[in-house]
């Protein structure tokens, strides 16, 4: 252990500042315990730092990491196997920190450092986030390089780590692109958080808080043109059982999706005219994903059910890709409907909504026709005062009696609830779907982002020829909410915005743009960065190689490796450019080397003075030209000549040595037939 | 790590080194002499990026998997910055200091660099690392510590020049034979001086001894003799440069002389005394001959003299075979 152990105070200082900063991001994990902690040690630190306190007790220190551990293992359980691990990681930083005395202590703190930035990523994955932890990257590096130049300013080490960071993105690059995308090796304990978006059990309060997000839920890019808005009918759930109150998913669909990962549900894809679309769906914690009308996804991990919707394997923690084919003129109707199931979509429970069954049954009577009966149900709802809200008031215990014939005013789920139900209760098989409605449609990148206030919920019904067929009763009181979309309909205080900062400038045309641009720098984004697995490194290789064999990935590998190594060499001073010599030296060479090939070889040590007297012994006819060429050379190489005057000299002496070059060329030396040219060198006569 | 290997590997570490980085007095640090190796700390750090590589896969978390990359080849550049860390570096050995056995001998460096330089550790097998924070073309002498145990020619070994700058993740090492040696003096050992007439006694009593005490003459001058002695006035006269010459009267005792007959630790012990007389004398600016057992250095006095008498000492063989009467 030797005297560069010891920590300078500087490495000391960028220690306290890496404390804040590695911890800072993980905020939303820390428990309050573990917080308390970090306070303590960090404080103490600090206290260290200022020379106001010494180190803490070894004994005290393992004695708070044990019974911390044994804390944290106990609540493991409930906070969920990766926060814990998380919390735990973080409190052998922290304790490790308060101790730390020598440079391995250092070097464990900052490895653990580079550990707790990777957990930071886990569930925060947004551009921002990783412009913030990029610093605080760097800051834990420059911890590492001030152990190894502790003697220079602050600002050295600091420049000196951005420029090792700097030269080794490139190659971070090159390795992003070509390393290999597996899938997961094993499985992993995952973050426990709430979860978004819909549920599965729609009341007639539910589908509003969604309405007043304006998170993002997902977005599609077409690989066609974008469809219309009314087209655009995302299927997440499908509702069929009702108790009166609440509409929730059949006990089979249940049961059937609990165990998706074992019965791997599937279907054949139907034929014919089909659209293809990529659907990245933002972390939901749950498994339910969004389709248009019939659809077929063939991306691993999800799967087909049987009531055309797709379900992923596990909740989705973070954003999700997949790929959708969705069959245009394919109806939902590949098998007739069983009798369970038609059982199923007429059940209601009884002496629920007496007078709703009662107006059901007067358009059974009115059109004994299923068709014609429901097209009346949905003119039903146009002709009646119904008004559209979104805080409707509220409803007594017969939900449907009071809204259908008392308060007029709901939104979708009202709409769509009571539809259904005047459909089972006049005999038509009929459930409730909940999703998504429409989509904005972003042209600079080109594609739909679908928000959490498009949440929207609709009726299907089965008709024997048909199939399930949609009917949206929300769309028979304001026609305009799915022609153009939410935002036309409702002015913003009404709806999501209602509260925030943003309400007044929301409409103002350069806040949209911005949004506009800011939306599609974090799709790309999205699909380049988060989203590029193995399908997109194709792409991406396909187009730099144009067909991928190992030989031409390997030779761009070598290829880019190279010229980073170049850089870095260069720009490290260990490939140095050969410098050309002054005009000057390089002429007077060109005279030496001319003489040396006819024998006459300059001596060591021998001044350019001496040597042209030499020159002169040899060519005594040359004597006048040799002269003023030793006069013009000293004078440039060491008198001080005014710019222009150094400028004619030069130029002269650069024409001199060409008619020199040529005479000397021309004519051999003397005494140079009888001697050899070693002896020559040597006599100096 | 020469250290720790067994016999025979340093043996052929050895001979393979004098092969690939030959000896010279003066090294300048090439790929030819320069080794790199990741550090322990270097190889966790390579654990950590594999350790987060599959972290991310099993997240199928881009984002950990680039920051795995990134730190994969932070550690690349930092392969390239650890060499230059010391290639271009020149060493050149500066003649030590004199030492007696027992004590630490700093060894000078000359050392330069075409760059900047940081934190380079140099030390000796047998002495401490010594950390030159940063070296540039401007030379600067490094002192190297060497302990020293017994006299005779001390060979310090193969220089080690170490780094881990910038961020300790390689080790780039260097061991040079700077193809220097340090004569070692015998320990000082304090005693009486023990001055003893001549040998022979009586028969020559006519004769003076070289000495400084007495005039006896003039002889021609030979470079190394001091100049103190110079016979300026005869100089000046055009007759060449010759010095005086004095010798002490016969008889007075001038002999420093090794006691025959001795086991190896009294030898060692006496060769320690002499070396303290030949100091006292030397400081007192007296003139003294040694006598060894094969050797006899005729009394003189100055510097050279000493020096010569403490080389002799130092090197003194008890067994060695007399080279003249």
């Amino acid at each position: 252990m030797n005297s560069s152990d010891h920590l300078s105070r500087r490495t000391l200082f960028w220690l306290l500042l890496t404390n804040i900063a590695v911890l800072l991001p993980l905020y939303d994990k820390i428990t309050v315990a573990t917080l308390g902690i970090c306070a303590i040690c960090f404080i103490w630190r600090l206290g260290i730092y200022l020379g106001k306190v010494s180190r803490p007790p070894r004994l005290l220190v393992t004695l708070l990491a044990l019974s911390a551990a044994i804390t944290l293992a106990l609540v493991s359980r409930e906070m969920g196997l990766l926060n814990a691990l998380i919390n735990l990681l973080i409190l052998g930083y922290a304790l490790k920190y308060i101790e730390a005395r020598i440079r391995r202590d250092v070097l464990a703190i900052i490895l653990a450092g580079y550990f707790l930035i990777a957990l930071t990523f886990i569930d925060h994955q947004g551009m921002g986030n990783v412009l913030l932890l990029l610093p605080v990257t760097a800051i834990n590096t420059l911890t590492l390089v001030s152990l190894y130049r502790d003697d220079c300013s602050a600002a050295t080490q600091s420049w000196l780590t951005v420029k090792l960071l700097l030269q080794s993105l490139p190659l971070t690059l090159l390795l992003f692109i070509v390393m290999p995308r597996f899938a997961p090796l094993w499985m992993v304990p995952q973050m426990k958080s709430a979860s978004t978006g819909l549920t599965d059990e729609v009341g007639f309060g539910d589908i509003s808080r969604l309405t007043r997000s304006s998170d993002l839920a997902f977005r599609a890019t077409f690989d066609g043109p974008v469809p219309p808005p009314q087209a655009l009918y995302w299927r997440a759930l499908v509702l069929e059982d009702f108790d009166g109150k609440h509409w929730r998913q059949a006990p089979t669909t249940k049961a059937l999706q609990h165990k998706v990962n074992l019965l791997k549900p599937n279907r054949t894809p139907p034929k014919g005219n089909s659209r293809s679309y990529r659907v990245i769906a933002e972390g939901s914690g749950q498994q339910w994903l969004f389709a248009i009308g019939n659809a077929f996804s063939d991306t691993q991990g999800v799967f087909n059910l049987p009531d055309y919707r797709l379900y992923a394997g596990r909740p989705l923690q973070q954003k999700f890709q997949y790929r959708v084919q969705q069959y245009v003129n394919a109806p939902l109707h590949e098998e007739p409907l069983s009798n369970a199931e038609r059982e199923r979509n007429l059940a209601l429970p009884s002496s629920v909504n007496p007078r709703t069954r009662a107006l059901a049954q007067q358009f059974v009577t009115a059109y004994p026709q299923p068709e014609p009966r429901l097209d009346a149900m949905m003119r039903y709802f146009n002709q009646q005062p119904f008004f559209y809200t979104l805080t409707p008031p509220v409803t007594g215990p017969q939900q449907l009696d009071d809204f259908l014939f008392e308060t007029r005013a709901g939104f979708c789920a009202h709409y769509a609830s009571a539809f259904t139900f005047m459909a089972r209760a006049s005999g038509v098989p009929a459930r409730l779907v909940t999703g998504y409605q429409g989509g904005e449609f972003n042209a600079d990148a080109g594609y739909l982002s679908v928000y959490q206030y498009m949440a929207h919920a609709w009726s299907e019904v089965w008709l024997a020829d048909r199939g399930w067929v949609r009917f949206d009763p929300t769309a028979m009181i304001a026609p305009q909410r799915i022609e153009q979309g939410f935002d036309s309909l409702f002015a913003p205080q009404d709806s999501y915005l209602a509260g925030t900062a943003f309400s007044g400038i929301r409409s103002s045309a350069w806040y949209n743009q911005l949004r506009l641009r800011l939306a599609s720098l974090d799709y790309y984004w999205t699909v380049w960065v988060l989203g590029f697995n193995g399908e997109r490194q194709q792409q991406v290789l396909r187009g730099l190689l144009g067909e991928i064999t190992t030989t031409r990935i390997a030779f761009l590998v070598l290829g880019v490796m190279t010229l980073i190594f170049i850089i870095i060499g260069y720009s490290a001073g260990l490939i140095a450019l050969p410098t050309r010599q002054p005009q000057l030296d390089r002429d007077f060479r060109r005279i030496s080397r001319l003489a040396a090939r006819k024998g006459i070889v300059r001596a060591t040590g021998c001044g350019p003075k001496d040597y042209v007297q030499q020159l002169i012994q040899h060519w005594p006819e040359q004597q006048k030209p040799l002269t003023e060429w030793r006069e013009l050379y000293l004078q440039l190489k060491y008198a001080k000549l005014s710019p222009v005057t150094q400028r004619i000299t030069a130029k002269r002496f650069h024409r001199l040595t060409a008619q020199l070059w040529l005479q000397l060329l021309r004519t051999a030396p003397r005494a140079a037939a009888e001697s050899t040219p070693a002896t020559l060198s040597a006599t100096n006569r | 790590m020469m250290t720790a290997s067994p016999p025979f590997l340093r043996r052929w570490l050895h001979q393979w080194l004098s092969r690939r980085i030959p000896a010279g007095p003066r090294q300048r640090l090439s790929h030819r002499s320069i080794f790199i190796l990741p550090s322990g700390f270097g190889l966790m750090w390579l654990l950590l990026t594999l350790l987060l590589f599959l972290f991310g896969t099993n997240y199928q978390n881009n984002l950990v998997i680039g920051l795995s990359l990134l730190l994969a080849s932070v550690f690349v550049s930092a392969i390239l910055h650890s060499y230059r860390n010391l290639a271009g570096l020149c060493i050149h050995a500066l003649p030590p200091t004199e030492v007696y056995a027992g004590d630490t001998v700093a060894i000078p460096l000359k050392v330069s660099a075409d760059s900047q330089l940081y934190q380079v550790q140099l030390g000796y097998p047998a002495g401490q690392m010594m950390t030159a924070s940063q070296i540039s073309s401007q030379p600067q002498i490094i002192a190297l510590p060497v302990t020293t145990s017994k006299r005779g020619w001390l060979t310090p070994g193969r220089l080690l020049i170490e780094s881990r700058f910038p961020l300790g993740l390689c080790r780039v090492w260097s061991w040079v034979d700077l193809d220097n040696r340090i004569l070692v003096y015998p320990a000082l050992r304090q005693s009486p001086l023990q001055l003893q007439g001549h040998s022979d006694d009586g028969v020559h009593s006519l004769h003076h001894q070289p000495g400084i005490d007495e005039f006896s003459g003039l002889k021609s001058w030979h470079p190394g003799e001091s100049l103190k002695q110079v016979a300026w006035k005869q100089y000046a006269q055009g007759r060449g440069m010759l010095s005086k010459e004095f010798a002490d009267p016969q008889g007075q005792p001038v002999w420093l002389q090794l006691a025959p007959a001795l086991n190896a630790i009294q030898l060692e012990q006496a060769l320690q005394q002499l070396c303290w007389q030949v100091d006292i004398l030397a400081r007192q600016q007296r003139s003294w001959g040694l006598k060894l057992a094969h050797q006899v250095i005729t009394p003189s006095a100055g510097e050279p003299h000493r020096r010569n008498c403490l080389a002799a000492l130092a090197l003194y063989q008890p067994t060695a075979e007399p080279k003249d009467e």
